[in-house]
């Protein structure tokens, strides 16, 4: 950042992040763009997932179960007799949507209570920071367990269980991002211009701090899929006959010396959806703190 | 840094508190009555009288913040309750499934740190090379693989296909050494490549910030071989943030160990607790979570006193 950049920033209370090339910053990092490619297709396969399969993925035909591949059935079939490849097309549907929206809500809320922390400061601070200390304890993927157990298996119950636990690893990023912007004199400047405090949070405090957010959006997006397919495989996330890659994966298992397909293409698509959103993250952390290219990372990696 | 273990350690007193709080309530909101439920397995017990006798022998019947305080007694007494599953003693089942989980987690430290950290440091030197960028995007792709399919895809490899371990089981260590270690070399890998991963990113973000520093080109400048400045001036300074995130990823750990061990079917704490949330056996869930709440703490508690010594500055925070 240079000198004159920072004048300007000051006197006009405008974020001061480079934002002109981010896109072009994210596509000129390899990894992310291999993580972009693979994000996109990932989509294109749920979206157009009726065009591309070959198959009606609910068809059964008891007469060909646990095939391998053959010409007709290009990943072999499942142990009623569907189309394998086309019910990993149609299984991408429901763990971009559950990913997607869980997100979205955990990621909401989450830098909603950590801006309200970090700004606010005093009780609402304790408050936020006691909850998340607290959920810290408790490792996500068991406690999801428990959650989805007591609300009972279900896409929606699923989304309720990921946000209501991974909020807080959002609150917790956000809230350092406004504890370290907050003392900035443009924000000085602001309350001097005599702005509104909601207006500060929003319009100044929040796009400044919203860099690492929108890096572990990326991240989580492939955390949450993960979730949602290990809910799934241990028989308490989505329930049949929604295809689904958790579930395929756990039939799959128990036919592992049969048909090795059933279970490892399904697991190949969890792993590439947490990959493509891994790289994403990294290359999006690269663009937007450019003091952090080729770092490593500064966020909490775990939030499994 | 008494003082400031003291702090810590009330902190986490007051964190033990909220968690044991939220657990209570989370096990009282499971579905289902565990007293019906025993009920209509057997059929003797469908009596209104008897079912309300069990209640109240198992304290059902008593206000929740007395069956919280019971509760709680009990659990520091040793007392945590028998299974509905099995009729078990919950502290019974613990003591016998804790040398498993013992095991696969000293398994887990020696992959994790035997590939995590020399790879980190190599990634450091090398910075900005092809070497760097391969063992980069290698540890994304083993932070990104879902256990239960690294699990699945080795099983394939080595047990269906190779036929060199077996796919499954436990043996104890004192009963066959070979056994035991051929059974758990799987196992302890998968939970080990899992986070060798992010330990090599910390290590080397971490080192590369070290060696940016001043102190370090003095150290460079008086002639000190390169082993000598990582070994007396950086390796410590650079583990402190690789400290702190061991700390935090133990929830990780602990979520990864809970999945290998139902993988591999290692009866161990991890596995008991994913059989009693599939059985709603609620006195060993609550067991559970309360354990791995407690081992979390004290984790972090470690960390915190570690973090003292390595950093001095902490201390008169």
């Amino acid at each position: 950042m240079n000198k004159k950049n920072t004048e300007l920033s000051i006197s006009t209370g405008k974020p001061n992040v480079r934002r002109k090339s981010l896109v072009f910053d994210v596509l000129s990092h390899k990894m992310a763009l291999v993580g972009v490619l693979i994000i996109v297709s990932l989509l294109c396969m749920a979206v157009f997932a009726p065009f591309l399969a070959p198959h009606n993925p609910n068809d059964q035909d008891l007469y060909r179960v646990l095939e391998g591949p053959t010409w007709e059935h290009l990943l072999g079939t499942d142990d009623v007799g569907r189309d394998l490849l086309s019910r990993v097309i149609f299984g991408a549907r429901i763990s971009l949507i559950i990913g997607i929206i869980s997100t979205f809500i955990s990621a909401l809320l989450g830098s909603m209570l950590g801006l309200i922390a970090g700004y606010k400061g005093g009780m609402a601070d304790m408050v936020i920071m006691r909850i998340t200390d607290t959920f810290m304890c408790l490792p996500v993927m068991v406690m999801l367990l428990v959650i989805v157990t007591v609300l009972g298996p279900g896409v929606e119950n699923i989304i309720i269980a990921i946000s209501v636990l991974t909020w807080t690893t959002f609150a917790r990023i956000m809230r350092g991002q406004v504890l370290s912007v907050r003392e900035s004199p443009y924000i000085e400047a602001a309350h001097a211009d005599g702005a509104s405090e909601l207006r500060i949070m929003f319009k100044n405090i929040l796009p400044n701090a919203i860099s690492p957010i929108i890096v572990a959006v990326s991240i989580m997006l492939g955390r949450h899929i993960m979730l949602e397919s290990i809910a799934t495989f241990l028989g308490l996330g989505v329930q049949p006959p929604t295809p689904t890659w958790g579930k395929a994966l756990r039939v799959g298992y128990s036919y592992l010396e049969i048909v090795p397909l059933y279970s490892i293409a399904p697991g190949l698509m969890i792993t590439l959806a947490v990959l493509g959103f891994n790289f994403l993250g990294d290359g999006l952390r690269d663009a937007l703190d450019p003091r952090l290219r080729g770092e490593g990372d500064k966020l909490p990696e775990a939030a499994l | 840094m008494k003082r400031y273990f003291a702090r810590r350690l009330l902190y986490a007193l007051l964190i033990l508190f909220l968690v044991s709080i939220l657990i209570f309530s989370i096990a009282r909101l499971l579905p289902g009555d565990p007293i019906q439920a025993a009920a209509t397995q057997n059929l003797d017990l469908a009596n209104e009288e008897i079912l309300n006798d069990l209640r109240s022998q198992f304290g059902l019947d008593q206000p929740l913040h007395i069956q919280y305080v019971v509760w709680m007694k009990d659990f520091f007494n040793g007392d945590w309750g028998t299974s509905f599953g099995s009729g078990e003693p919950v502290f019974e089942m613990f003591v016998r499934r804790l040398p498993v989980t013992l095991e696969l987690f000293s398994g887990y430290v020696f992959w994790s740190f035997l590939i995590g950290f020399p790879l980190g440091v190599i990634s450091a030197f090398k910075r900005n090379t092809i070497l760097d960028a391969t063992i980069t995007s290698t540890a994304i792709v083993g932070i990104s693989v879902p256990v239960i399919w690294e699990a699945i895809v080795l099983i394939y490899l080595f047990s269906v296909h190779y036929r060199i371990f077996p796919p499954s089981g436990y043996v104890p260590f004192f009963e066959n050494p070979m056994e035991n270690i051929l059974c758990m070399i799987m196992p302890t890998f998968v939970l080990g490549t899992h986070t060798a991963g992010m330990y090599m990113r910390y290590v080397r973000s971490s080192l590369l910030e070290v060696l940016g520093q001043d102190y370090i080109r003095t150290a460079r400048a008086k002639g000190l071989t390169e082993m000598a400045v990582i070994l007396r001036h950086a390796a410590k300074p650079a583990m402190i943030p690789v400290v702190t995130v061991i700390g935090i990823d133990w929830g990780y750990v602990i979520s990864g160990s809970f999945l290998v061990e139902y993988m591999f079917a290692l009866p161990g704490f991890g596995r008991m607790g994913i059989d009693a949330i599939a059985a709603r056996d609620y006195p060993v869930i609550q067991a559970t979570l309360l354990i791995v709440a407690l081992f979390i703490l004290m984790v972090n508690l470690a960390v915190d006193l570690l973090y003292g010594y390595l950093d001095p500055r902490v201390r008169v925070k």
